[in-house]
């Protein structure tokens, strides 16, 4: 029996937004969305914040409880850490996601430049002193994110390149040159998710040993877009391969959190932590707040099956 | 090469006067146009790479040769047509475009556009004879063309130029490797400029060419205008070891569609170079797609083109060029 409360398979909290740009010991313009990992047995966000002039900086969240956050006051990752040379990045750093390989924690962001979207590689072991690898894309290439092991002995990574609006998987030996590039996942016509696709959460394995990827899908409207989040279930040794895939989304925009704010309609996920499992998803609403709900994995396992018997 | 038989005009390359020297006659097999072809000079002949669109639509490669690089006859049979299996497949569906050829110690590979429904993407292949083609990777992501490889290693990586569109402008980027599949460090070489007649988008068009001043690209910039786009050849001088910084940068287009064979074809005002072939005496023949409909050539001396570049080329040079 799959357990289902509300409209959306995910719950969202009641005490949503989580973080809301009054919760900040600074002013900021808004909150867009996070990365999360639990990091010795305290729950990290790395927060995707506008300031007031427009730039985009990544602050440090902490909390032990995963619910009551403080927020450091100085930025962890801004654009004059990262070394552009004449590709000056001039709008901001975006979209951290974080992932845990081989001992260190990787962080990938999307440089907004006056030439495109990059992507971005920094590590770092305590979330104080990072590490800026460098830019591991061209323009226009965003929402990357990093498998949390090799496969078939190479790293690998998936990213949304602008051309197409899909998820691509590319592959590396050593961080910095990536190659054998290949589509992962596409928008589906007609589907909630026609216009656009990208990660979500960096890929996880769930326990069968496949790999769960959360990603977010677009549809188009006469308004503008809608951002919805959606699941798949990826094969297990080659994550090429999409086994399952929801029909209906996890989330939706629907209160009003998420319905208004600077990009209305608007759920965007970063990072999820998964507990006993327990998939706990920390999402930015209408690119102003950040929010949390929680599902059963097998729950959304289960749906990834269900759904495709709906029409 | 007898320079009566090259026009100078208002252009820093010279156009041959039997242009077009390539046209949709002269392929042997039905098709809709010829253009956009990678030259090689091999043991004293002229090839030409050719990228033919069918009357299907997609595009094919076909080869050209000749003995002295402006007449040309072009084999009976395609060398090289979309992958039918494997993962080129997938990626080749609409077809393969605009082939540019590198020499690197002896081995000729080619940089070529594989477009699909996933979008445009470049790729790479190696041949020894012209034709026949081993695929070896798709080594880029979708929404980039226009990739030429250097004809040697910087610093003990393959170097190469790309297109990528970022924010809706296409630039050209460099990009660095170590086995020719992984590619990584890329950084920004020239972007269009405002109020010039680059101003749309740039991208490389040959494979970029080693002088004492610097790495000699040949780019093709275009302007966007309420009838569409122009594409003109404008040239750039880039530093040996970090061809990511550019020494002179042209300020006037080098070659503009000006005749009627570059105004009118499917896609009119269209010159586009694919190559380049350096002689012994410091001759470039230039070949170039024009209109997307036929190829030609236009020459200059390469002491000439440096000059250009630089700013620092005499009007009365080119005139004194024409007796």
């Amino acid at each position: 029996m799959l357990q289902t409360k509300g409209t959306d398979i995910l719950h969202r909290w009641e005490g949503n937004p989580l973080i809301r740009s009054e919760s900040l010991p600074f002013s900021c313009s808004s909150i867009h969305n996070c990365a999360a990992i639990k990091y010795n047995n305290i729950y990290l966000l790395l927060l995707d914040i506008e300031d007031l002039k427009g730039h985009q900086l990544i602050y440090l969240a902490k909390s032990k409880d995963g619910y009551n956050f403080t927020i450091n006051e100085k930025p962890l990752i801004q654009l004059s850490d990262i070394k552009g040379g004449r590709n000056s990045a001039d709008i901001g750093v975006a979209d951290p996601r974080i992932t845990f390989l081989e001992g260190t924690y990787y962080i990938t962001y999307m440089v907004d430049t006056r030439l495109g979207f990059r992507l971005g590689l920094a590590k770092t072991d305590d979330f104080e002193t990072i590490t800026h690898l460098g830019y591991i894309s061209e323009p226009d290439t965003k929402a990357g994110a990093l498998f949390p092991e090799k496969i078939n002995g190479k790293y690998a990574r998936l990213e949304r390149p602008k051309d197409g609006g899909r998820i691509w998987i590319s592959y590396s030996e050593d961080l910095t040159y990536w190659g054998s590039s290949e589509v992962l996942l596409s928008p589906r016509a007609g589907y909630w998710d026609f216009h656009r696709v990208g990660c979500s959460v960096p890929p996880f394995r769930i326990k069968s040993g496949e790999w769960m990827l959360i990603y977010y899908g677009i549809k188009n409207t006469s308004a503008g877009p809608l951002f919805r989040i959606g699941v798949a279930i990826l094969d297990r040794d080659d994550p090429a391969i999409v086994l399952k895939r929801t029909n209906i989304p996890i989330l939706s925009p629907r209160e009003y959190y998420e319905r208004i704010g600077d990009i209305n309609n608007l759920i965007f996920s970063c990072g999820a932590i998964v507990e006993d499992d327990i998939l706990k998803l920390y999402y930015g609403a209408a690119n102003s707040c950040v929010c949390f709900g929680t599902a059963n994995i097998d729950d959304v396992i289960g749906h990834c099956i269900e759904s495709e018997k709906e029409f | 090469m007898n320079r009566r038989r090259f026009a100078y005009g208002r252009d820093a390359f010279h156009r041959f006067e039997g242009n077009p020297i390539i046209m949709l006659e002269d392929i042997p097999f039905r098709a809709n146009t010829v253009f956009n072809g990678a030259p090689v000079k091999k043991d004293g002949e002229y090839w030409i790479l050719l990228r033919v669109e069918g009357q299907q639509g997609y595009s094919l490669f076909a080869l050209a040769r000749s003995r002295d690089g402006l007449r040309f006859f072009v084999e009976e049979e395609p060398v090289m047509m979309p992958a039918k299996d494997g993962v080129f497949a997938k990626y080749e569906k609409r077809g393969i475009e605009d082939p540019r050829i590198t020499e690197i110690d002896g081995e000729y590979y080619l940089l070529y556009t594989a477009y699909s429904k996933f979008g445009a993407r470049i790729a790479l292949a190696k041949t020894e004879d012209m034709y026949n083609y081993e695929r070896i990777a798709l080594i880029s992501e979708p929404g980039n063309k226009d990739g030429v490889l250097f004809p040697e290693k910087i610093n003990d990586r393959y170097v190469r130029f790309d297109r990528p569109i970022g924010h809706g402008i296409g630039c050209i980027w460099v990009s660095y490797s170590k086995n020719l599949i992984d590619w990584g460090e890329s950084e920004l070489v020239i972007s269009p400029r405002g109020g010039y007649w680059d101003s749309y988008r740039v991208g490389a068009s040959i494979p970029p060419i080693k002088t004492e001043q610097g790495w000699l690209e040949i780019y093709h910039g275009v302007k966007m205008t309420s009838a569409g786009p122009i594409y003109k050849a404008g040239t750039v001088l880039l530093d040996l070891q970090n061809p990511a910084k550019v020494i002179a940068r042209c300020e006037k287009s080098a070659l503009s569609p000006r005749e009627d064979y570059e105004r009118i074809g499917d896609v009119g005002n269209v010159v586009f170079p694919c190559g380049t072939i350096v002689e012994p005496d410091g001759e470039i023949k230039l070949y170039y797609g024009a209109a997307d409909t036929c190829i030609c050539v236009a020459t200059a001396r390469l002491s000439e083109i440096i000059d250009f570049t630089m700013g620092t080329l005499k009007k009365a040079v080119l005139t004194n060029e024409n007796n």
